[in-house]
């Protein structure tokens, strides 16, 4: 079955092929020029391993995470994949009324975007103006907020398992025991575990937004500044009428790329609790729903659900923040 | 190189060459990001900014002939010892506010370190003092002991071959498959060429939620990859040997390479191949030094997806897993220490960093590729 629907899509690729192939020739004799045949056959030679693995690995996962969504898919019986239309999208909407495991996902990913994003492009932000002067040892500085950004998110994630450890030998209660708190159970407390994934991710992740926004300080000219401060223009307002609407491309991809990152967030609630409603993301739900319970339709009907979303929103900021101008 | 008799011109040549593109990197790099992410969008906003620049740029320079009375009166101003001890306040403050935020965003590392050296008693002890982040020097046999439990008892240096194996056949596999593939869409005019070059673009930009799912289903059911140990490995390597970003950057740089030297080494009798290995890529070298920089460290970060594909380790069988893995199956081992688990993270830290340090320039360089994936 998979390898059919393979064939059928990597027919209709070569059939495209073909069609583009026989336009620029028949275009070429119009004009009176000639391909080199020997030139054409290398170029087709080089382009062969490429191609194959990129059909495999690339263009079928996209074919099929739009055709799963449609059908009965088990992951273990491809032959017995059935389409059933919309069912797998109704099963969704009504798990989200009755409140179930999607509806919890929905809300932890909402909450980590809202949280993260503004936090770690706003620590990136600061950092970067911090740092972006002429003054000795700021180099140091870059060096140790980019630190966290060099360890894995597996290993961020177990390395604030043990500072958010319930016992009171954790890092974080033995702080909080100096002024008598008790023992917290920060990570399994349903109000405030996503708020901690939010913290230590923007943490791991803001020095490289830290090196994006520097770049694009580096290409402002510094005579603007001394311009705007003969003017008697304030810091402020330098920031707000030079700073900023140079910086606006730099800030409009870091906003996209963030957004977009902090919305597949998985690796944390997978390593950190597990399966649990006050955690779990969409992207988790997604990778338990199709591995775990190998129900691979439906959770590929989210995944269309989500790409539609997203792309959506994308479009959204990149008009808002072009607009500005 | 490709002449033996080659003349001391031609070798200069050659190294000028070698210069140029070099130096055009930093820029292609950076276009090239610009120009995938927000393409058109984004040109237009930084020419409007540039434009809006050398405006005031101009109006700045006229003032700046009549204010310059005023620069003077403010430069008295600042030898005078009251600004003087203002600006040492400032220094002052500047460098504490930078110490706090240094620690706020080291403290977890040297958390780390502190406690990979200690045993459980000792962890025990030190919690809730100061000494949470200072290492155990007073016994130095358990401050190696963690690590050597770690590296040996549990099986580490295997999964550090492992991962190491994984991304040197990724790195030169992805080099070679993508940088052929650039190497035929840059140079060679064939038909069919702009149907390539419309896939390309389009893979870049379409934005597609965790296609991991089915390629799991391809991988495991299709080509059933994952049924034995043998061919496991496979399903790491083949999905992460192709990336058309990769190809894209390739393209780009290698259009920048004059023909001439191409058209030259064609006449020489050098083959398509001959020329790309032991020209293009020496020429290249870069784009070829980001791009494995950046496959080694995807390679040593990934976890989900060797998980998924790579069989639980088996008692008394070399395990397969990569190294991010590995620190799973550190941490959910029974009786391991704090010490232990903390000893296991530095370990899977230490050559992500080293190659943070050495590849410094490739990565600044590369950042925008990386911004893609995330």
């Amino acid at each position: 079955m998979l390898w059919l629907i393979t064939g059928i899509v990597a027919a209709a690729l070569f059939a495209a092929l073909m069609a583009v192939v026989i336009k620029d020739i028949v275009v070429a004799k119009k004009k009176k020029v000639r391909y080199g045949v020997r030139e054409s056959v290398s170029a087709y030679l080089l382009l062969a391993p490429a191609t194959i693995l990129a059909l495999i690995f690339v263009m079928l996962p996209i074919v099929y995470s739009l055709g799963y969504a449609f059908t009965d898919y088990y992951l273990l019986e491809p032959d017995y994949m059935q389409f059933i239309g919309f069912e797998n999208f109704i099963k969704i909407f009504e798990s989200i009324g009755k409140q179930g495991m999607i509806y919890h996902a929905i809300i932890n990913t909402l909450k980590f975007v809202v949280g993260v994003v503004p936090l770690q492009i706003g620590l990136a932000l600061g950092l970067a103006l911090f740092v972006n002067n002429k003054r000795k040892g700021t180099g140091i500085f870059k060096v140790c907020y980019f630190a966290p950004v060099v360890i894995s998110l597996t290993i961020t994630a177990q390395l604030w398992l043990q500072i958010l450890s319930p016992s009171e030998t954790g890092l974080l209660n033995s702080i909080l025991g100096w002024f008598g708190v008790p023992p917290q159970d920060f990570i399994r407390n349903e109000e405030g575990a996503i708020w901690w994934i939010v913290l230590l991710s923007a943490w791991q992740g803001c020095g490289y937004q830290m090196l994006i926004f520097l770049s694009g300080l580096s290409n402002i000219r510094q005579d603007l500044y001394e311009a705007a401060s003969l003017d008697g223009a304030n810091k402020w307002q330098q920031f707000l009428h030079i700073t900023v609407p140079a910086l606006r491309s730099t800030f409009l991809f870091i906003v996209i790329t963030v957004f977009v990152g902090a919305s597949r967030v998985m690796v944390q609630p997978m390593l950190m609790t597990d399966e649990k409603p006050h955690t779990i993301t969409i992207s988790y739900w997604m990778y338990l729903e199709g591995y775990r319970y190998r129900e691979v339709g439906y959770s590929a009907a989210m995944a269309l659900l989500m790409t539609i979303v997203m792309g959506a929103i994308t479009l959204v900021q990149r008009t808002v923040l072009r607009e500005k101008d | 190189m490709l002449d033996e008799n080659k003349t001391l011109d031609e070798q200069s040549a050659i190294e000028s060459t070698q210069a140029v593109p070099q130096e055009e990197t930093v820029e292609t790099v950076a276009t090239e990001e610009v120009a995938i992410q927000e393409k058109a969008v984004e040109t237009v906003a930084t020419q409007e900014v540039a434009i809006q620049e050398e405006a005031v740029a101009d109006a700045v320079e006229v003032e700046q002939f009549f204010s310059q009375e005023k620069e003077a009166v403010e430069k008295k101003a600042e030898r005078s010892p009251n600004v003087k001890v203002r600006k040492c306040l400032k220094a002052i403050g500047y460098y504490t506010a930078g110490t706090i935020m240094s620690l706020i965003f080291l403290f977890p590392l040297l958390y780390m370190l502190a406690t990979s050296t200690k045993t459980e008693q000792q962890y025990a002890f030190d919690a809730g003092s100061l000494m949470m982040f200072l290492p155990n020097v007073t016994d130095l046999a358990t401050a190696f002991g963690n690590y050597a439990n770690v590296i040996t008892g549990y099986g580490m240096w295997q999964y550090t071959i492992n991962t190491i194996l994984y991304a040197a056949v990724i790195i030169v596999l992805n080099i070679i498959i993508n940088g052929l593939a650039g190497y035929a869409m840059a140079k060679f005019n064939f038909p069919g060429k702009g149907f390539f070059s419309f896939i390309i673009l389009f893979l870049i930009v379409v934005p597609v939620e965790t296609s991991i799912i089915p390629l799991y289903s391809i991988v495991n059911q299709m080509l059933h990859l994952t049924d034995s140990n043998m061919t496991a490995p496979l399903a790491i390597i083949l999905p992460a040997s192709i990336s058309i970003f990769n190809i894209f950057l390739f393209m780009q740089f290698f259009e920048g390479i004059p023909k001439e030297y191409e058209e030259a080494a064609r006449i020489d009798g050098a083959g398509t191949l001959r020329i790309f290995f032991s020209m293009i890529l020496p020429l290249s070298k870069p784009i070829v030094a980001t791009v494995a920089t950046f496959c080694f460290i995807g390679t040593w970060n990934d976890y989900v997806w060797p998980t998924m594909v790579l069989p639980y380790p088996e008692e008394g069988m070399w395990p397969l897993w990569n190294i991010q893995a590995g620190l799973t199956s550190v941490k959910s081992a029974t009786g391991v220490t704090t010490g232990e688990i903390m000893a296991s993270l530095v370990v899977a830290s230490v050559p992500i960093f080293i190659v943070y340090v050495v590849a410094q320039k490739y990565i600044v360089q590369g950042f925008g590729s990386a911004g893609l994936k995330m």
